[in-house]
This record gives structure tokens, C-alpha cells and sequence, in this order.
């Protein structure tokens, strides 16, 4: 049995519901929970914390129910965006807060430790109001785990920070997490976040859960349209034309496309094309493993950080290339180049057709 | 330069001009009275009844008041209940209603109804007694307090009281470290603003407990018994205390920047 089990959980508030949620995580995981404003994320980490009492289905922490239990019973931290630190504590005050309820003893020398590992141990006696946004939500995470909760859960923690920030505070939120080994589940709408942190992903979409599985899992085999365009791969519409030998040959009408996914011969189908499995080269190679090798044109080059994409255009057919900066400087290529494209079939996913 | 906006100016200039005839109204409830008539009517025995018997059921009111106004105001503010809008609907009618006619129907249900009985065979009578001052004042100030306080819950971020739930701490330990502590400006207006309104409150006392001659006698009761009889110095004495303390609730009400 998981270490947190949701099953068939129904949730309805005024003008949020929540519908058929399950999914259950082992101990350690760290589960990401991505998906436009108004899905239904923050809800969902309410009522397992427990401010709200599920309509229907049930939750589990290590093999016990605790759908109907008190939240002061749970012990079930959280972190929100907007931090809801106590502003008449002091900084000691609030992270002190839970650890008061449970013991008379020691807080001080716990206090002081869980804020060195979070570097805001010279910010102990200020008022919350005086802090950075990056160190208000350093307080409210260490608010939350100096009582190890056995589960962490966190509502957009980062979106509030600047980049720089936001790096500091994931890694200083990795260094302590590492050391207690606590199960989080963590709302966010940056993928960033989720390639930083997580090994397990949930999209939600107005109240429901699209789907739930490893990292690799989601990014690789997106189930829907809306999954593949939310975890930026590009989507072409094709159809079967060709299926044997465990081999599709997908027309998506500017050339065809090999992918070793099944779909029945003359459906209509969605192929998924993640940015960085696709690699390119400025001449036609002559002698490659790669099933897929697509003549196009360089469109236009959109540099992001360290890394930048390429936009092909195969005939009417768009393509994005995710490659390194020296790569591109190796490459010298300038728009209106040809370019090809190599893709091996095994990265071309064919994706559901449902929502 | 900018143009001149006839708009805004002439907006202030009815605001302002409102407000000049306030302050001219206000102002001559100053200015007619030689100081040494107040002083003397300040010392008269009636006044000092009058003044006593007003602060004493107004603190004593007030009190009873954000008994049932901290409570009620954070159940309207926080919890989701069958007839919340109904309750809220009630509770709010005192606002709108004449003084008079609440007067009256208090002075109904505590008269010959079963409830005024019972209340009476536990020896409390409202009807012309002094508790009858405390039980008008308590249900004409209620409504005002009740909103002050809703509105002040409303303003506390329900995620710091969620927080300290997860923290280990039931509702009532959170309400009495978190909730209460964070509404703290918000008691206190509601406090001023209920007290200025028990010790103003006329027409329900007038109905409930009589305005009988230093026996229910509270200052708006002096101020219109005297009037009556045409004793404007007393009645201007007593309008000056009621001003003041009206004055000194609104400028704290003012201060702690709570909405109404």
C-alpha cells in the first residue's frame, strides 16, 4: 500500500470542484502538481491537510484513513505562496509556533537549527513584514518542517520570487529536504520547477486529474493534446498508414513520420515531439540509426539562457528544437538555412485524441 | 497647466459644503451655552444621575455586546451554515429599522409572551427598568458591532488560521492565538463604535424602559425631557457630552482603519 493513497476523491466548493482525484505516492516522493489557474490544485492540497471535507472518496497516510480527521491531527505541513506567516510573531515566533504545541524543551536549539540549514538564522528576532519574499517563505518552510510533518504539502512556494531567488530557495529546499527524507507534493506552473525537484507529475485541468506518473512518464507519453502542449512538445496531427513489425508510419502530411507506438492502421492520431529528442544537422547524413530524418527550414532562432530554440518549418509543418548554445555556434546556421531534422522513432509518441 | 475639471470641483464643492453645515450645525450646540452654564449644569443632580446611569449601561451594554458580537462575527465571516444568509438578513435589520419600532417590538416580546415571563420569573424585567436601558442599547448597538467584526475577520488571511490548524492547534487555540491577536483593531473600533451607539440610543430606550425622571433617565432621555420643558441648558449640556463622546469614538474608529 502507498504511503499516501487518494482515491476517488470528490470536492465541491462554491466555485471550485474537484472530481474522481487518485493517486497514491511512497515515502520520499516529491510529487509536482502543474496546471492552469483555477484547476483545482490548491483545493486538492486543502483537503488533504484537511480544511475541507471531501463529498465523496477517501484519503489514506501510511495505512490509516484520515478523510474525516481534524487537521491539527494529521500532521500535515503547509506552504503557501503568499507565506500567511503570523505577523504579530517574530520570525523565532513563527517558526517556533507548531513546535510549542508539541514540546516544552529544546525548541530554541531546534529553532536555531532548522534556520542556519535555511540561512535565516540572523533574521530570528525581526517582524515578518521586514523580510524579502525570499525569506518570508524560507520561514514558512521552516515553519512547517520543524515539526516533521510526515507529509510536506506546498502551493506555489517560488511564484512569488525572482529567478535568483527562487534557485537559492529550491536548492536550500533540496539540502533540507534530502536530509529528512519527507514526501512532498508541491503545486507550481513552472516546468522548471518540476525538472528540479520532482519525480512524480500530476496535470489538472478544471477540477480533474489528466495524469499521473513519473517525470519521464508525462514528458515522454503525454496521454493528451493538452498534456503534450502543457509540457511544451510539438503536436502534429497524422494518420496511420502503415503498422507492422511493431512499427507505425504516421502521414502528418508534409512527410511521413516512424514511431514504434501502436495505433490502429487509419486512425487519426496526434504524434508528440519533444524539443531536445530532436537533433539536427546542416547536411543529409548518410548513415544513421534514426528512423526519422525530415528536410527543413530554419525559421527563426529564440534564444532562452544557456540554451535556445529552434524553429524548423517543414514545408507548412512547424517543428521545435531545444539545442545547447555551443551547439548552435558549432552549427553557424542563420534563418533560411536547411536543416534536417533526425528523430528516432522510439521519441515519436503518439498521443490520445481525447480532450 | 492642466485644464480646470468641472467635474471634481464641483463634487468637492458639495462635499465641502455638506460638511460646512455639519460643522456650523455641530458648532452651535457650542457656541449658545455660556461655559459656566455648563458647568453648572454639569454639577446639577439630575445630570450627575443622568451621566452616571449612561455610562453605567453603556460600558455594561458594550460589554454584552462584543460578547455576542466576536463570536457571531467570526461564524459570519469564516463558516458556511444552513440560513447563513437569513441570519445575516436579521441580524442586519436593527440598521435600517426605527429606533422607535425596535423599541416596541422588544417592549412586545418582553411584555406578556411566554419568553418575557420567563425572563421575568428569573428576575429579569426589562420592561421601564434600568435593565430595560441595557436590553435597548444591547440590540440597538448589536447589528453595528456584528458588521465591524465580520469585516474585520474578513480581512485576516483565512491561510494563517489554516497554517496553525496543520501546526497542531484546534479552532479555539487558533482563534485565541492567531484570530484574535490579528483583530485586535477591529475589537477596538467595534468597541468605541458600540459604546458612542448604546450611549446615543433614544427611541428603543424611550419604548423598553420609559423615560422616567431619574429613574431610567440617560442622557438623550435628559436632552429631551428637557427640551420639553424648555430647559435648553441642560438639553444643550447634555447634546455637548453625547458629541464629544461620539467624537472621540469616530476618531479612534478613524485611527484603527477598520471598514464598516
Amino acid at each position: 500500500m502507498s504511503f499516501l493513497g487518494v482515491e476517488d476523491l470528490h470536492i465541491d466548493l462554491d466555485e471550485f470542484h474537484l472530481r474522481e482525484v487518485s493517486f497514491g505516492l511512497d515515502r520520499g516522493d516529491y510529487m509536482m502538481i502543474i496546471g492552469p489557474t483555477g484547476a483545482g490544485k490548491t483545493i486538492l492540497l486543502e483537503s488533504i491537510v484537511g480544511f475541507w471535507n471531501p463529498e465523496r472518496g477517501r484519503i489514506w497516510l501510511e495505512g490509516v484513513e484520515i478523510s474525516r480527521e481534524l487537521p491539527e491531527r494529521r500532521n500535515i505541513g503547509i506552504v503557501y505562496q503568499d507565506y500567511a506567516l503570523i505577523p504579530h510573531f517574530t520570525v523565532f515566533g513563527n517558526i517556533a509556533y507548531g513546535l510549542k504545541k508539541r514540546e516544552k524543551t529544546g525548541i530554541d536549539e531546534k529553532v536555531r537549527e532548522i534556520a542556519t540549514a535555511l540561512k535565516i538564522d540572523h533574521l530570528l528576532h525581526r517582524k515578518p513584514e521586514t523580510l524579502s519574499g525570499g525569506e518570508q517563505q524560507r520561514v514558512a518552510l521552516a515553519r512547517a518542517l520543524i515539526v516533521e510533518p510526515k507529509l510536506l504539502l506546498m502551493d506555489e512556494p517560488f511564484s512569488a520570487l525572482d529567478p535568483r531567488t527562487r534557485r537559492e530557495t529550491r536548492r536550500l529546499l533540496l539540502d533540507v529536504l534530502e536530509r529528512r527524507n519527507i514526501t512532498v507534493i508541491h503545486i507550481s506552473h513552472d516546468l522548471s520547477d518540476a525538472w528540479a525537484l520532482a519525480n512524480k507529475l500530476a496535470i489538472f485541468r478544471d477540477g480533474v486529474m489528466l495524469q499521473f506518473g513519473s517525470m519521464e512518464d508525462i514528458f515522454r507519453r503525454p496521454k493528451t493534446r493538452f498534456i503534450a502542449d502543457f509540457v511544451g512538445a510539438s503536436i502534429l496531427e497524422g494518420t496511420v498508414v502503415e503498422n507492422d513489425n511493431g512499427y507505425c508510419m504516421i502521414d502528418v502530411g508534409d512527410f511521413h513520420v516512424m514511431s514504434v507506438d501502436y495505433a490502429d492502421k487509419g486512425s487519426d492520431v496526434l504524434v508528440a515531439l519533444r524539443p531536445e529528442d530532436i537533433i539536427v544537422s546542416t547536411h543529409l547524413p548518410v548513415s544513421i540509426s534514426a528512423q526519422n530524418i525530415i528536410e527543413t527550414r530554419l525559421r527563426r532562432i529564440m534564444p532562452e539562457g544557456r540554451t535556445c530554440y529552434l524553429n524548423l518549418l517543414a514545408h507548412e509543418t512547424e517543428l521545435t528544437v531545444l539545442v545547447t548554445n555551443n551547439a548552435l555556434y558549432q552549427l553557424n546556421i542563420t534563418p533560411g538555412d536547411t536543416i534536417y531534422a533526425i528523430i528516432k522513432s522510439a521519441n515519436v509518441r503518439i498521443v490520445n485524441q481525447t480532450r | 497647466m492642466q485644464k480646470v475639471n468641472i467635474f471634481k470641483i464641483s463634487l468637492t464643492a458639495v462635499t465641502f459644503f455638506i460638511t460646512l453645515l455639519l460643522v456650523l450645525a455641530i458648532g452651535s450646540l457650542f457656541v449658545v451655552p455660556s461655559l459656566e452654564d455648563i458647568r453648572q449644569n454639569i454639577w446639577n443632580a439630575e445630570m450627575r444621575y443622568s451621566l452616571k446611569l449612561s455610562l453605567v449601561t453603556g460600558l455594561i451594554s458594550t460589554v454584552l455586546v462584543m460578547l455576542f458580537a466576536l463570536p457571531v462575527g467570526y461564524a459570519l465571516s469564516r463558516f458556511h451554515f444552513w440560513g447563513k444568509g437569513f441570519v445575516k438578513t436579521i441580524i442586519d435589520m436593527p440598521i435600517a429599522f426605527p429606533e422607535l419600532v425596535l423599541g416596541l417590538c422588544l417592549l412586545l416580546l418582553f411584555g406578556n409572551t411566554p419568553v418575557g415571563k420567563l425572563l421575568s420569573a428569573l428576575g429579569l424585567t426589562f420592561v421601564f427598568t434600568k435593565k430595560g436601558i441595557v436590553a435597548a442599547q444591547f440590540f440597538t448597538a448589536l447589528p453595528y458591532a456584528i458588521r465591524i467584526m465580520k469585516s474585520t475577520f474578513d480581512y485576516i488571511n483565512p491561510r494563517i488560521e489554516f497554517v496553525s490548524r496543520s501546526l497542531g492547534y484546534s479552532m479555539a487555540e487558533t482563534f485565541k492565538n492567531i484570530s484574535l491577536p490579528l483583530a485586535k483593531n477591529g475589537i477596538l473600533a467595534s468597541t468605541v463604535i458600540s459604546f458612542a451607539r448604546c450611549i446615543g440610543t433614544f427611541g428603543t430606550v424611550l419604548i423598553l424602559a420609559g423615560g422616567s425622571y431619574m429613574k431610567t433617565e440617560i442622557l438623550p432621555i435628559t436632552l429631551y425631557l428637557n427640551i420639553s420643558y424648555g430647559n435648553m441648558g441642560m438639553a444643550l449640556t447634555s447634546g455637548i457630552v453625547l458629541m464629544v463622546v461620539s467624537f472621540i469614538a469616530i476618531f479612534i474608529f478613524e485611527k484603527t482603519e477598520v471598514g464598516l
